[in-house]
C-alpha cells in the first residue's frame, strides 16, 4: 500500500484548518471559557470543602482539562460520509485508486494532529497558568496516558466510523450522530466526573466503549490505576475498536452493494 | 425613453486584504484593510422592450454584477437605473414582481422534492392567479419537453432537466423581463437547443424582453439580434452580431490548394501560411488588399486547384477583443 | 392577509414534506434535539444526586430555571430559524434569491424555513421540566404569577430573537460569524441554566449586560422563588425581562434596517 496519498490527504486537511484562524481562536477561547466555568461550577459544589469522597478540586481541574482537550482533539468529521452520499459525490469517489476509508482515516488524523498542537496545547497551557493543573503521576504513567489517549481516539472513531456507515440506508443521519454525541458527551466523562456518577451508573459504563474514551486516559494520569488494571483497561479500548469496527465494515460491505446514488 | 435605461451606472467593491500572522488576524478583525474594485465603470445603454440581448465578457469583467444591479440585489454607487418606469433597488417589493431571473449556478428549486412542488411554491410566492398558473404550467411543459420528470424529485433529474425546469420556476408568474446569467452551463447539445428554441419562442409569441449573460457564443449566435460587450467594468461594444465582424472582423482568409508545389514567397499586406499538401493560407485585411486583385494574380500567375474563401469565427474574434489585439475598424 | 396566510402555510408545507423525505430521520429529529439539550440537565441531575444543592438550589429549582431557558428558546426558534441560519443563506448566495422576490426580506427569512423538529425538541423539553419541577418548588400558582410568567416567557423569546436578529445582520458586514455565535450565545447557554450567583463577576456582568440570559431565566426565577442569592442583584431586575425583551429587540431591529442596503452580494 502506497502511503503518500493518506500523507496528503493528511496535509490537507492540517493546512485546510490552519486557513480560518478566526475560528480557531474563537475555538480556543471557547474551550477555556467552559472550562472555566466547569470550575467555577465545583467550586461552588465543593464550598469550601477540600476533597469529597476521597476526589480533590486539582483532580476535578485535572479530569476537565484533559478531558476537554482530549474532546477537542477527538472530533471525527462525522458527516464525512452521509454528506458524500447525500449530494451523489460517492459514487466518483469510490472510483478512485485509493482506499477510500484510508483517507477517511487519514483526513481525520490531520485534523486530529493540528488540534493537538494548536488548540489542546494552548489550552493545557492556559489552564496550568490560571486554575492550575495536576503534573502526571509519574514519567511512566504519562507515556500510558499517552497510549490510552490515542486506543480512546481509536474507539471514538470506531464508534463515528460504525454510525456514519447508517447512511448508505438513511441518507440524512443527522438525528443518529447528535444521539451518538450526547451518549460521548454524558457517558465519557466530559461534562460530569465519572467518579461522581452513583454506583449503579458506573457499573452500567463498564459495560460501555463510553468511558474508555476519556475517563480510562484520565485515570492512568492521575496514577489511579495499577498496572494491571492499565493492562486490563487498555486491552477493553482494544476490543472494543475491534468489535466496534468490525461492525462497521460489514454495514460498508453491505452498504456499498445497495448504493442508492442520488443525483445524476 | 426606453424601456430599460441605464446612464454612467458604476459600482465598486471593497475588497478586504488579509494580513498574515496572529497579529494580522487581529489586525484584520478590527482594523480591516480594504482594497478597491471596480466591478463597473461608467456603463450605459438602452434597451427598448421585447428586446434580446446578450451580455458577454470574460470572468469577472461585470457582468453579473450589471445583471444584479438591474435586478435590484445590489445598489449602484453612482449613476441611474429605470426599468419600465422603476428604480430596482429602491422600489424592490413592487419591481421584482415582473421580472423573472434564472442563475444557471444557482437552482431555486427544492432539492429534496418533487419538481411540481417547486412551482407550486412559486405559484403562492407571487400570487399567480390560478388560470394564469395552469396555461403557464402546461404551455411551458410543453414547449421544454418536461412531462416526464416533472413529478421526480429534483435531485434525481439531470443538469439538463434541472435547468429547464429552473427556468419554468422563474417564469411560471410572467414576468415582463426575464434575465438569464448563463442558462446553459453544463447542459448537453441538444439540451441547450431545446433551451435557446424556448427563449426564442417566448421572445417572439409574448414579446417578453430578455437580457442573457453566456460564456457560449452559440447561445447568442442563436438567440440574440444585439450583443453588449463587457471587459473590465466598461462597455466595449454595443451592437448587432453581424456589426460585430464589420467593426473587428475584417480580415479575411482564403485557402488555396495548388496543382503542384509553387513558390509564392511573399505578397504585398498578406500573411502566407504554409498548410499541408501543397495548400497555403493567405490572411489579410479586407481594406487593405481587394479579394479581386488577390485572386487574379493567383489565378493567372498560378496552377490552382481549390480555393475558400473564409471570414474568421466570431468566437476568435471576440477572443481578439479581449485580448485587446483589434481595434475598432 | 389571506394571500400572506396561504404562503406562510405553502413554506410550513414544503418544509414538512422536505423533512419527511427522510423518514427515519424525520422521527428521530425531535428526539434527538429533545435528548442533545437533555444533556445538561443529565449532567446537573448526576451532579446533584452527589451533592445535593448548588449554592441553595436544589434539584427542583434547578429544573425550573432549565426550563424556562427552553421554553423560551423552542418558541423563538419556529420563528427564527431563518436567522439562526442566515449567515449559510448569505454565503450560499440564497438571500439574493429572496431580495428577487415580492416579499418582505425578514417575512421569508422567518417563514422560509422553521425547524420544527428544534422547536419540538427544547419546547418540548422546556415543558417537560417545568411540569416536573414547577408543583415542588413552591410556588403559589395564581392569576398574577401567571401572568408574570407569560410576560416572561414572551420577553426571554424577544431577548434571544434579538441576539439571533443581531448576529444575522453582521453577516451583512462579516462573511463568517458561527464561531463568534457559538462563544457568545450557545457555549453561555450551556451555562444559563445555572444561577448565576456562582459564577465569577466577570461572567455574571457578561450573563446580565452583555448576553443577558439572566434576563431569560434568573431573574424571572428569582421572583418566584426568593432563593437568598438574590440579594447580590437589584429587586428591580426581576420585573425588567419583557422591557429587555422589547428594547433589546427594538435595537436589532433597526441595526438591521440601517445595514441591509450594505448588502453585497458574494458569490461567482
Amino acid at each position: 500500500m502506497r502511503l503518500s496519498p493518506y500523507i496528503a490527504y493528511a496535509k490537507k486537511c492540517f493546512l485546510g484548518r490552519s486557513a480560518y484562524r478566526f475560528d480557531h481562536i474563537m475555538d480556543i477561547i471557547s474551550t477555556c471559557m467552559q472550562f472555566f466555568i466547569f470550575c467555577e461550577i465545583y467550586k461552588a459544589l465543593y464550598g469550601g470543602s477540600s476533597e469529597i469522597d476521597g476526589i480533590t478540586m486539582p483532580m476535578i481541574t485535572t479530569n476537565f482539562v484533559l478531558a476537554m482537550g482530549l474532546n477537542a482533539v477527538f472530533y471525527p468529521d462525522d458527516y464525512f460520509l452521509p454528506n458524500k452520499i447525500w449530494d451523489g459525490s460517492i459514487a466518483t469517489e469510490l472510483l478512485r485508486p485509493i482506499s477510500f476509508k484510508g483517507r477517511m482515516i487519514a483526513e481525520n488524523l490531520g485534523n486530529a494532529l493540528f488540534s493537538l498542537i494548536f488548540h489542546f496545547l494552548p489550552v493545557l497551557i492556559i489552564a496550568v497558568l490560571t486554575v492550575g493543573v495536576s503534573a502526571p503521576a509519574s514519567a511512566v504513567m504519562f507515556l500510558l496516558f499517552l497510549l490510552s489517549a490515542a486506543l480512546g481516539f481509536g474507539v471514538l472513531w470506531a464508534i463515528s466510523f460504525a454510525v456514519q456507515m447508517t447512511a448508505f440506508w438513511l441518507i440524512n443521519i443527522w438525528s443518529l450522530i447528535t444521539i451518538k454525541n450526547v451518549f460521548v458527551n454524558v457517558l465519557s466523562g466530559s461534562m460530569i466526573p465519572l467518579w461522581f456518577m452513583p454506583e449503579w451508573m458506573r457499573g452500567v459504563l463498564d459495560f460501555t466503549p463510553f468511558s474508555s474514551i476519556y475517563f480510562t486516559p484520565v485515570q492512568i494520569y492521575l496514577g489511579q490505576l495499577s498496572y494491571g488494571e492499565i493492562a486490563l483497561k487498555c486491552a477493553v479500548q482494544l476490543v472494543w475498536i475491534a468489535v466496534i469496527y468490525l461492525v462497521g465494515d460489514i454495514l460498508w460491505k453491505k452498504g456499498q452493494q445497495k448504493l442508492v446514488v442520488q443525483g445524476g | 425613453m426606453s424601456f430599460i435605461e441605464v446612464k454612467n451606472v458604476s459600482k465598486t467593491f471593497k475588497i478586504s486584504k488579509r494580513r498574515s500572522g496572529v497579529p494580522g488576524m487581529l489586525a484584520n478583525l478590527f482594523v480591516p484593510k480594504f482594497e478597491k474594485k471596480e466591478a463597473v465603470k461608467n456603463i450605459g445603454f438602452n434597451i427598448e422592450k421585447g428586446e434580446m440581448v446578450g451580455f458577454i465578457g470574460p470572468n469577472g469583467a461585470g457582468k453579473s454584477t450589471t445583471i444584479k444591479m438591474l435586478s435590484g440585489i445590489l445598489y449602484p454607487d453612482s449613476g441611474e437605473i429605470n426599468v419600465g418606469g422603476y428604480i430596482p433597488y429602491k422600489q424592490r417589493k413592487s419591481y421584482v414582481g415582473r421580472i423573472g431571473v434564472v442563475f444557471g449556478q444557482k437552482s431555486q428549486l427544492q432539492w429534496d422534492l418533487p419538481v411540481i412542488d417547486s412551482f407550486e411554491l412559486m405559484k403562492a410566492i407571487y400570487s399567480v392567479p390560478d388560470d394564469v398558473y395552469k396555461k403557464n404550467l402546461s404551455r411551458f411543459t410543453e414547449m421544454l419537453d418536461m412531462s416526464g420528470f416533472i413529478e421526480q424529485p429534483v435531485r434525481q433529474l439531470s443538469l439538463g432537466q434541472k435547468m429547464r425546469a429552473d427556468i419554468v420556476a422563474a417564469l411560471i408568474h410572467s414576468p415582463e423581463i426575464v434575465f438569464f446569467d448563463e442558462p446553459t452551463i453544463g447542459v448537453d447539445v441538444v439540451g441547450k437547443e431545446t433551451i435557446r428554441s424556448f427563449i426564442r419562442e417566448l421572445n417572439e409569441q409574448d414579446n417578453v424582453t430578455m437580457i442573457f449573460t453566456t460564456h457560449d457564443m452559440q447561445d447568442i449566435e442563436k438567440t440574440c439580434k444585439r450583443l453588449i460587450i463587457i471587459d473590465e467594468g466598461s462597455k466595449v461594444y454595443d451592437g448587432t452580431l453581424s456589426g460585430i465582424r464589420e467593426k473587428y472582423g475584417t480580415s479575411r482568409q482564403l485557402d488555396v490548394e495548388f496543382g503542384c508545389m509553387e513558390d509564392i514567397s511573399s505578397i504585398d499586406k498578406v500573411d502566407i501560411i504554409e498548410l499541408e499538401n501543397n495548400k497555403k493560407r493567405f490572411v489579410f485585411e479586407s481594406r487593405d488588399v481587394h479579394i479581386n486583385e488577390l485572386m487574379n494574380h493567383l489565378l493567372s500567375n498560378y496552377s490552382v486547384r481549390d480555393i475558400n474563401i473564409s471570414e474568421p469565427e466570431i468566437e476568435s474574434i471576440i477572443r481578439r477583443i479581449y485580448n485587446k489585439e483589434v481595434v475598432e475598424a | 392577509m389571506k394571500d400572506v396566510l396561504h404562503l406562510i402555510g405553502m413554506y410550513t408545507k414544503t418544509t414538512a414534506k422536505s423533512w419527511f423525505q427522510y423518514r427515519v430521520d424525520a422521527v428521530l429529529k425531535s428526539l434527538a434535539v429533545f435528548l442533545r439539550e437533555a444533556t445538561g440537565i443529565i449532567v446537573i441531575w448526576f451532579t446533584l444526586l452527589k451533592f445535593d444543592d448548588l449554592n441553595g438550589w436544589n434539584i427542583y429549582e434547578m429544573l425550573f430555571l432549565f426550563s424556562l431557558l427552553f421554553l423560551t428558546y423552542g418558541i423563538m426558534i419556529i420563528f427564527f430559524t431563518g436567522l439562526r441560519d442566515f449567515g449559510s443563506t448569505v454565503r450560499s448566495g440564497n438571500f439574493d434569491r429572496f431580495i428577487l422576490r415580492p416579499r418582505g426580506l425578514l417575512f421569508q427569512i422567518i417563514f422560509v424555513n422553521s425547524d420544527w423538529f428544534a422547536a419540538l425538541g427544547h419546547g418540548g423539553l422546556g415543558i417537560t421540566l417545568f411540569l416536573i419541577s414547577a408543583g415542588k418548588v413552591g410556588i403559589r400558582w395564581n392569576m398574577y404569577n401567571a401572568v408574570y410568567y407569560i410576560f416572561t416567557v414572551a420577553g426571554g423569546v424577544l431577548i434571544q430573537g434579538a441576539v439571533f436578529l443581531f448576529l444575522a445582520t453582521l453577516n451583512i458586514y462579516l462573511l463568517q460569524t458561527n464561531s463568534l455565535k457559538g462563544l457568545i450565545y450557545w457555549n453561555m447557554r450551556k451555562f444559563a441554566g445555572y444561577p448565576i450567583s456562582i459564577f465569577h463577576k466577570a461572567i455574571q456582568f457578561f450573563m446580565i449586560y452583555v448576553m443577558p440570559f439572566a434576563f431569560v431565566n434568573y431573574f424571572p426565577a428569582q421572583y418566584l422563588l426568593r432563593k437568598d442569592d438574590m440579594s447580590d442583584y437589584p429587586e428591580i431586575f426581576m420585573y425588567l425581562t419583557p422591557a429587555v425583551g422589547i428594547v433589546m429587540y427594538l435595537i436589532a431591529y433597526l441595526f438591521w434596517r440601517f445595514s441591509i442596503r450594505f448588502y453585497k452580494s458574494s458569490g461567482n
